[in-house]
């Protein structure tokens, strides 16, 4: 009876293998134990011995030819015995009359092969994620043991899409490292992430701190031409995605906590609490001057006036803050980005942005924190909010309670942490 | 109106619940080797004689069958007995009465007699006892229909547990953890039940459930307060009651966390985590799962005498934490 030879594996992460010489000729006898024939993997070359005695027939495999592991690539025949139907039929009757490309052979010929995995393991929630979300599992590069897809895969591969369908992705930083569902802060118009580190001081420190600089706002590509809420949002969301974050408390001041309760409405439970510090978007009014200004302004002499708008005690808002603002507007350009977003969200001096609605549908612990002396968005506009967001409005304190009332803003944002867990509990 | 609140040993709130129960209903009385004078193996029932005479807190011979045969049958003529196996290991002797006679007798005389009888088991390991003094052995009774198995953690559910096995009026098989019974909690004088079909979440967490019933619930619970510290919030179900088991309870969970980890006392092949762990695959948390569930078990071999080996053949809390965050790093 015919013995097949086959293309062995002779190291473990091997998938094909190159017949590079062989040492017998269709037709001539060999005896077991003799070379037959030579193949290069892609890391060594190594002489295969014939696995019987008799007569080489039904050479498949020609000098060079690249064949998967398993493969057969030739017989060895008793004394007048052909090869098989199937390996006499092939068109490698001989070296002369080789096919121009490798031969192909059914894998059911191929003991040594191991049985191919059928696609990508993945865990029943991955699976149901991917369902819902159109994603294929197979496609996925799976995180758990033995390349397994997990529900943060999915997740992950989520915000991918997301941020490569259109929208660019916010620069983001780490202010802490920490255990558990991270804070995730949102600056405001005209500012960036650096914000929030005198507060971040001041918090749990086991808890991490992840800061966002918004869409035209420090180290952020600038916003799209046509910029829109739902765009500085998905651009958030495509900055989480890539770090990672999947549930967190967020922290949005300004023009930040307009996108943070949007983007609290659409994430709803992986939102655990949400904080609107000083927040555009529940009512028409702000201070339009301030804005012009702002934008306007060229030098130190020109900017510093508006900043002072900024808080109760402009102190608070540490030094040089002139200065670094137009050296960052300068070095990154994000002068028409800002107008941009300006002209789009806050167009005549009005905003034309409301996220009430977002804030009502959002079911987890929301809290709006005002100064009761801000003299960019009036502190009146927490009023008639839905009731089970609680309100804050902090005597003496102007539109950055962040750096004005940093004790006070700590507790809260300790309170709402803790309110946060226990809900998700 | 509030009953007073002690802190009480778990054997005393058991000594507290069938004091209880002898008071209110003379037919309720306490059986067993040497649960009179002596006041019982591990001491539970005290001075009952004392209180409440010979004839109401009863010795049996040395004969757990012929113990089990006259509980069967008292109460199946009207009363209803408590009977205490010095070690649950002995309840092998008691089989034929317990699986064979009490837990059929109401269907198979059509619902015309019950059996509310109630046996009292001290179980598990931990104390030298070695292997016939040591198992932990209610899968055996939970896989009996017509028999409830119950295991306390707590003083507080213990009397509870036991006040309303005592009320039922079916066949209970109550066990008790030898470890347990010098544990102090918070127990309420006077009477309350704790239900016989429903399990307690005692530590809430996001990140996996651990299920665990009697002593193992305390040693997940120590776990979770490890694996909080390293960031991991487990959530600790205590089931209470094996047989009914509360399966909504764990399946809501799982539903939320994704990662399930049983903890368990008996062997680990064919033991309470098989089947916590088919009933989670078999239902609507299975789409929720994001890992394996894993079980956690005793070694596949009779409780050793040495004590490190003891100790080595049944979960401890250093393998809940390395289990658990496995489960929880994605790495299981």
């Amino acid at each position: 009876m015919a013995v097949e030879v086959i293309l062995p594996r002779v190291d473990m992460d091997m998938e094909t293998g190159k017949v590079s010489r062989w040492h017998a000729a269709e037709g001539e006898a060999v005896a077991k134990g003799q070379l037959l024939f030579e193949i290069e993997t892609a890391k060594a070359a190594m002489d295969i011995e014939a696995p019987a005695s008799g007569t080489l027939r039904g050479v498949a495999a020609r000098e060079g030819d690249e064949l998967p592991v398993g493969a057969i690539v030739g017989w060895i025949c008793n004394d007048g015995e052909a090869p098989p139907a199937r390996a006499a039929a092939a068109p490698v009757g001989s070296a002369v009359a080789a096919p121009a490309g490798p031969v192909k052979v059914l894998g059911d010929s191929t003991p040594t092969s191991l049985p191919a995995a059928r696609g990508a393991t993945a865990t029943p929630k991955a699976r149901r994620l991917a369902r819902e979300a159109g994603l294929d599992v197979a496609s996925l590069a799976g995180s758990g043991p033995q390349g397994r897809v997990q529900a943060l895969d999915v997740e992950r591969a989520r915000g991918v899409g997301a941020a490569k369908s259109g929208a660019p992705r916010a620069h983001g930083e780490w202010l802490r490292r920490g255990a558990g569902p991270p804070f995730v802060f949102l600056h405001g118009f005209g500012a960036e992430l650096g914000v929030w580190k005198p507060l971040v001081q001041r918090l749990d420190p086991s808890r991490g701190a992840l800061a966002l600089d918004m869409p035209g706002h420090g180290l952020s590509p600038p916003p799209p031409d046509d910029v829109t809420l739902d765009a500085l949002v998905a651009a958030v969301e495509a900055a989480l995605a890539a770090e990672g974050v999947a549930r967190f408390h967020l922290v949005g001041h300004s023009l930040g906590g307009a996108v943070a309760a949007m983007l609290a409405a659409r994430l709803g439970e992986r939102v655990f609490s949400l904080t609107l510090v000083a927040p555009a978007g529940l009512g028409p009014e702000i201070d339009g001057a301030f804005m012009d200004g702002f934008l306007r302004a060229t030098s130190v002499a020109s900017l510093r006036p508006w900043l002072r708008r900024l808080a109760r005690d402009p102190e608070t808002l540490g030094a040089g803050l002139a200065e670094a603002t137009l050296k960052r507007r300068a070095e990154r350009g994000l002068g028409p980005g800002q107008a941009r977003i300006a002209a789009a969200l806050m167009p005549d001096g009005v905003q034309a942005i409301d996220v009430r609605p977002a804030l009502a549908a959002f079911g987890g612990p929301a809290r709006v924190v005002f100064g009761a002396e801000d003299a960019i968005i009036p502190p009146r506009h927490a009023v008639g909010l839905p009731g089970a967001v609680a309100v804050h409005v902090l005597a003496g304190v102007g539109h950055n309670p962040q750096l004005e009332a940093r004790a006070e803003m700590a507790r809260i944002l300790s309170d709402q942490a803790a309110a946060g867990d226990a809900r998700v509990r | 109106m509030t009953a007073p609140i002690r802190e009480l040993g778990f054997a005393e709130a058991i000594r507290e619940a069938l004091a209880i129960a002898m008071a209110e209903d003379e037919r309720v009385f306490v059986m067993g080797e040497d649960v009179g004078v002596y006041g019982g193996a591990f001491q539970v029932t005290g001075d009952l004689v004392q209180r409440f005479g010979e004839d109401r807190v009863v010795d049996t011979p040395i004969s757990e069958l012929g113990g089990a045969g006259v509980a069967v049958g008292a109460a199946l003529t009207g009363l209803k007995p408590v009977f205490e196996l010095q070690f649950s290991d002995f309840s092998t002797l008691a089989m034929e009465q317990i699986v064979n006679q009490a837990a059929k007798l109401r269907y198979m005389l059509g619902g015309s007699v019950s059996v509310p009888l109630v046996v009292r088991m001290p179980t598990g390991s931990g104390l030298g006892g070695a292997a016939q003094h040591s198992q932990s052995l209610e899968a055996w009774f939970a896989h009996v229909p017509g028999l409830k198995v119950v295991e306390p953690t707590t003083p507080y559910d213990a009397k509870g547990l036991l006040l309303a096995a005592i009320d039922d009026p079916d066949p209970v098989i109550f066990f008790e953890h030898k470890l347990l019974y010098k544990t102090k909690g918070p127990v309420p004088e006077g009477r309350y039940v704790v239900p016989l079909d429903r399990a307690e979440t005692r530590r809430a967490g996001r990140d996996l459930t651990i299920v665990a019933a009697g002593v193992m619930a305390q040693k997940a619970l120590d776990a979770a307060t490890i694996l909080a510290s390293e960031g991991i919030e487990a959530e600790v179900i205590d089931p209470r009651v094996l047989r009914p088991l509360d399966m909504a309870t764990v399946a809501r969970s799982v539903t939320r966390t994704s990662r399930l980890l049983i903890v368990y006392e008996g062997a680990k092949s064919f033991g309470i985590g098989a089947e916590i762990a088919a009933a989670i695959a078999e239902g609507e948390a299975f789409g929720h799962l994001d890992a394996p569930i894993l079980r956690l078990g005793g070694a596949e071999t009779p409780i050793p005498y040495s004590p490190a080996l003891e100790r080595a053949a049944v979960p401890q809390v250093e393998d809940i934490v390395a289990a658990a965050r496995r489960l929880a790093r994605g790495e299981a």
